[in-house]
């Protein structure tokens, strides 16, 4: 399983899996439209993690159908109609849960790489 | 599926409405500008910041169509695709395939049937408007006509009473009143030679008015048609006579067909769904003014008083209570009484009227006497029906339980391929529903075959009939609705099973095969032993109903029912008077008599066992009657060599001789309750008793006969029984016979043409409306425990055969399942017999433990039945027996076959199996 994959610029695309966590968590900070949400996440991730509008916007919208997220149109700083998005009662519960087994898992790999180390260096 | 995507591309564009297009084609300008006005600021020219940007979002198109297929379209998309992919697996094991849909489609067949009766004999409204506000004054169980009665004793009323409700109707919206009964009328249509009978209703002028009922053709009776006596020679025909008969004629209202020799006109057609408010199982085909009574029912003083032989409804006011409006009519019915009984009334009897109560009753069913003598029958059926499905139901869930198992391995690569548990699970549940409507469908089918043997069945051969074979919308849903439900029911247990084992992380390990975790082997286990239990108690329904019947016909009966034949007819009604229709009679009997091959003949009112009965007061001399004692006896008239001909044994003094002639001494033979109730000193023959007719006694009993059942089969009590001899009878209506006895040499069957033809050569105008056997009489109380004692046998029986496939096939599977550990077991040295033992003892153990559920539940559901029986305890040793030992024979062979096919397992062979 690829974890990541070299695009373009330099950048990488967000860890498999993770976009709607990401995108949840994003939102859990301030409601925001499509592109605030990809800025956010290249500015917090100081430029490692880009995410494309091609799979942003369709995640929203899967969210959205999930009930995840809400949307609605408002004008943006720059005085554009935009679609704004909103973390729901249930984004929030599934921002929990998913940031817990993130945590898990994280670690789970943390271990199994200094356990791996240890055993070549061992050998 | 090209054809499909293009329908579903086609689709879409249709429905998505073009704001939500608008809003996805703005919300990616939007990000497009953002993007272009961040990029301007980080130095790029305009025409770079645009390239870029539209670099990083790549085809609008695609991101579009990647955000809409976040849509239902691509559910659907899915959904068609899981269904292709269900139905090639479900086409890969036909075998499996075709028994499931199969016991499917007998088990919803079974249902739907049920429904579809139940549905018309008990739940269906009158087709009329506002139904709910009928009101039938008491059950109006009975149809008759009764003499020397109270009002409210009886639930029939006179005419007067009649009239002066329909005037008056107090608190009601208004009242009619019709005949309880449909007599049969002579009908001759002009054109054709053969005069036809059928029955006809005498209803007050505003009886549609009261039903809201509308005619199909031409119009109603109208309360301006029952105005004189004998002087509205007008009828509405029925859907059925109007087709049957009248050739569907459109031009037929304001035409004359001639009515008991009276010319009457047509005036409307009443449309197919109209049986009437009070029906049998024979459709009333006429309805005619209550004022044409006298000629119709050919007795010229029936709307006299005195004539208790009305029915009646009221259209409520829904606003008034029930309470009052009960209070209005018994009061109105106790007024009535008290004006009869004249100035004296004494104290007693002022209480007696004070007593007199007719409970309103619902009507908004109609009447229905195939509700009163099949309703239980047919809900009992239901339950019966319901275990059945449940019993395919388990068998399903078992043999799906059984797959998924099977394919765990193909369950837990789709996973780890990335398919979704839920789209796995929706699989699962798909396939149970797609066999379940497949059954569903195919139960429809069955459903109808089923349903009209059923109604054919009820009919006796009858063509006419209020029930029809074809489903309506109400049983479409119903079968759709239990086909979802059954389909839900079995396919949750596989579907929990997917769900367990996607979440087990080391399914790929074929080790799991083997040793699979113990709640997969307890739900098959569960599921056999319910169907034990579900089966016994089938079975022992089956038995106690085949039982009942079985007491019921064998049952002595004090008249022989072999080489009898009934013919009915009505000479009345052909234009026959008191004075001409004894040369008739002596005419018949003649030509009866006549006729090779038979015995004897003899007329009577009714046959030897009838639900109609004769009844009149009597007074045997020699005996004071308690205060207050019912003084009545059951009278049958017959002829001469009626004793001879039924096989009523005479078991003292003589019966009926040619000798007892008009003019003799007048003589009666009693039945030996009459004759010990009354005279319990063996006194009873030479003494006198005194009987309520129009011909005066006294009359002289010259003999007794033995008891026989002369009403039904089932009730406990004997009545006092009377035999007159009908030439020894006279006025408006004792003189005549309806029914014809023929006792034969040989199968009475073979004499009816020759009756019907003796008849003929007799007067060929004379009605003959029916002849059949003495058995095929006697059938006919006992329609509803033959209905019930089949089909619950037939259905038990299916029962069992379902539970014997599940069985068989869950011990297959787990045999199968076991090769390898059986084959481990055997290179250890267990024997063939030791192998076929441990399979067997399996079966046997959810066996024992069917029986210690199934036993108590049959126990107590078998209490509910008592009041189905005849002269059995619900809890008859031999049924329970009988049943507990087919169970086990049936569990013993299905698991034979499993078991054998373990003991010859090779053990070499099993454990490279793998």
């Amino acid at each position: 399983m690829s974890i990541e994959r070299k695009s373009r610029m330099g950048q990488h695309d967000v860890v498999q899996g993770t976009l709607e966590m990401l995108i949840l968590k994003t939102l859990a900070l301030e409601p925001t439209h499509g592109y605030g949400v990809a800025t956010r996440i290249e500015q917090v991730s100081q430029g490692v993690f880009r995410v494309n509008p091609g799979s942003l916007l369709p995640a929203l919208a899967r969210m959205e159908q999930a009930g995840s997220v809400k949307s609605e149109w408002r004008t943006s700083e720059n005085n554009r109609r935009a679609k704004y998005y909103k973390l729901t009662a249930r984004g929030r519960k599934a921002l929990a849960a998913e940031e817990e087994t993130w945590n898990r898992q994280v670690s789970a790999i943390a271990r199994i790489m200094q356990a791996s180390a240890k055993a070549t260096s061992e050998a | 599926m090209p054809m499909l995507t293009n329908l579903i591309r086609g689709m879409k564009s249709l429905l998505r409405s073009a704001n939500v297009e608008r809003d996805l084609d703005d919300e990616l300008q939007g990000f497009l500008d953002e993007s272009m006005a961040d990029k301007q600021r980080s130095g790029y020219s305009p025409q770079q910041a645009e390239h870029l940007a539209r670099v990083e979002m790549g085809s609008t198109n695609t991101v579009k169509h990647h955000i809409r297929s976040v849509g239902w379209e691509t559910r659907m998309e899915n959904l068609l695709q899981d269904i292709r992919y269900t139905i090639r697996t479900l086409l890969r094991s036909p075998g499996f395939t075709a028994v499931a849909v199969l016991s499917l489609a007998l088990g919803i067949g079974a249902n739907t049937a049920i429904f579809t009766l139940i549905r018309q004999v008990v739940m269906k409204q009158l087709p009329v408007q506002n139904p709910q506000e009928l009101y039938s004054f008491g059950a109006a169980g009975a149809g008759g006509m009764l003499g020397g009665v109270d009002i409210g004793t009886v639930e029939l009323f006179p005419y007067d009473f009649a009239r002066q409700l329909q005037q008056q109707p107090g608190p009601f919206q208004s009242t009619a009143a019709y005949s309880s009964f449909a007599p049969m009328v002579n009908i001759r249509i002009p054109g054709s030679a053969e005069a036809i009978q059928a029955p006809g209703k005498l209803v007050t002028g505003n009886f549609f008015q009261v039903l809201q009922a509308s005619p199909l053709l031409g119009r109603t009776l109208q309360p301006s048609d029952d105005t004189v006596k004998n002087g509205n020679p007008v009828t509405v025909i029925s859907y059925h006579f109007w087709l049957q008969s009248m050739s569907a004629d459109p031009t037929v209202v304001g035409k004359t067909i001639t009515i008991n020799s009276i010319p009457f006109t047509i005036l409307g057609v009443m449309p197919e769904a109209f049986h009437d408010l009070k029906y049998g199982v024979r459709p009333t085909d006429f309805w005619f003014p209550l004022t044409m009574a006298p000629s119709v029912m050919v007795q010229d003083n029936i709307l006299e008083r005195d004539h208790y032989f009305l029915d009646m409804v009221a259209r409520r006011n829904l606003t008034h209570s029930l309470t009052a409006d009960q209070h209005w009519l018994d009061s109105q019915m106790r007024n009535y009484a008290r004006a009869a009984a004249g100035a004296t009334l004494s104290p007693a009897r002022q209480q007696e009227i004070d007593h007199i109560t007719t409970p309103l009753t619902s009507a908004a069913r109609g009447l229905s006497s195939l509700r009163n003598q099949y309703g239980d029958s047919l809900l009992i059926l239901s339950v019966i029906v319901a275990v059945v499905l449940l019993i395919a139901c388990a068998n399903l869930a078992n043999f799906l339980l059984a797959r998924a198992i099977a394919r765990q391995r193909e369950v837990s690569t789709r996973l780890a391929l990335g398919s979704s548990r839920a789209r796995i699970l929706g699989q699962s549940i798909l396939e149970a529903l797609t066999l379940s409507l497949t059954g569903g469908l195919l139960g429809l089918g069955f459903a109808f075959v089923i349903t009209r043997a059923l109604i054919a069945f009820v009919m006796r051969g009858s063509p006419d009939t209020v029930l029809s074979a074809h489903p309506d919308g109400v049983v479409l849903s119903f079968t759709f609705a239990i086909s979802v439900v059954a389909g839900l029911l079995f396919g949750l247990a596989p579907a929990l099973q997917f769900a367990r084992s996607a979440a087990g992380p080391t399914t790929l390990s074929p080790s799991t095969r083997s040793t699979a975790n113990s709640s997969g082997r307890f739900w098959p286990k569960a599921l056999i032993t319910s169907q034990v239990v579900l089966a016994l108690l089938l079975l022992v329904v089956a038995g106690l109903f085949l039982r009942t019947l079985r007491n019921l016909q064998d049952q002595s009966l004090g008249f022989e029912r072999t080489h009898l034949l009934i013919a009915e007819i009505k000479p009345d009604i052909a234009g026959y008077t008191p004075e001409n229709v004894p040369v008739l009679n002596q005419r018949m009997l003649e030509s009866l008599s006549a006729i090779p091959g038979v015995r004897s003949a003899s007329l009577a009112d009714t046959p030897p066992i009838s639900s109609g009965a004769w009844r009149s007061s009597m007074h045997p001399t020699g005996y004071t009657p308690g205060q207050n004692e019912e003084m009545g006896a059951l009278l049958r008239r017959v002829s001469g060599r009626y004793f001879e001909t039924t096989g009523v044994e005479i078991v003292s003094g003589r019966g009926l001789a040619p000798s007892d002639t008009s003019t003799a001494t007048k003589v009666v033979v009693v039945n030996q309750t009459l004759a010990n109730k009354y005279y319990p000193h063996g006194d009873a023959i030479g003494r006198t008793i005194g009987v309520d007719l129009d011909t005066n006694g006294p009359w002289n009993i010259v003999g007794i006969a033995k008891d026989t059942r002369a009403l039904d089969l089932r009730g406990a009590k004997q009545e006092p029984l009377i035999y007159l001899p009908i030439v020894q009878l006279s006025g408006a209506h004792d003189s005549f016979a309806n029914i014809i006895l023929v006792r034969t040499v040989g199968d009475p069957t073979m004499t009816t043409r020759a009756v019907r033809g003796a008849l003929h050569s007799v007067d060929p105008n004379l009605p003959i409306l029916n002849i059949r056997t003495m058995q095929e009489h006697l059938d006919t109380f006992t329609s509803s425990e033959t209905l019930i004692s089949r089909l619950t046998s037939t259905f038990a029986i299916l029962a069992v055969l379902l539970s014997a496939i599940g069985l068989y096939g869950v011990m297959s599977f787990n045999v199968a399942r076991r090769t390898n550990e059986i084959g481990i077991r055997m290179a250890l040295g267990a024997s063939n017999s030791g192998v076929q033992w441990m399979v067997l003892r399996e079966s046997l153990w959810l066996l024992a433990i069917g029986l210690a559920i199934g036993l108590p539940a049959t126990l107590i559901v078998a209490r509910f039945l008592r009041s189905q029986l005849y002269q059995m305890s619900p809890f008859d040793p031999v049924v329970f027996a009988a049943a507990t030992i087919g169970i086990a024979i049936v569990t013993i062979v299905s698991t034979w076959l499993p078991s054998r096919r373990a003991a010859s397992i090779d053990p070499m062979v099993a454990l490279r199996y793998e």
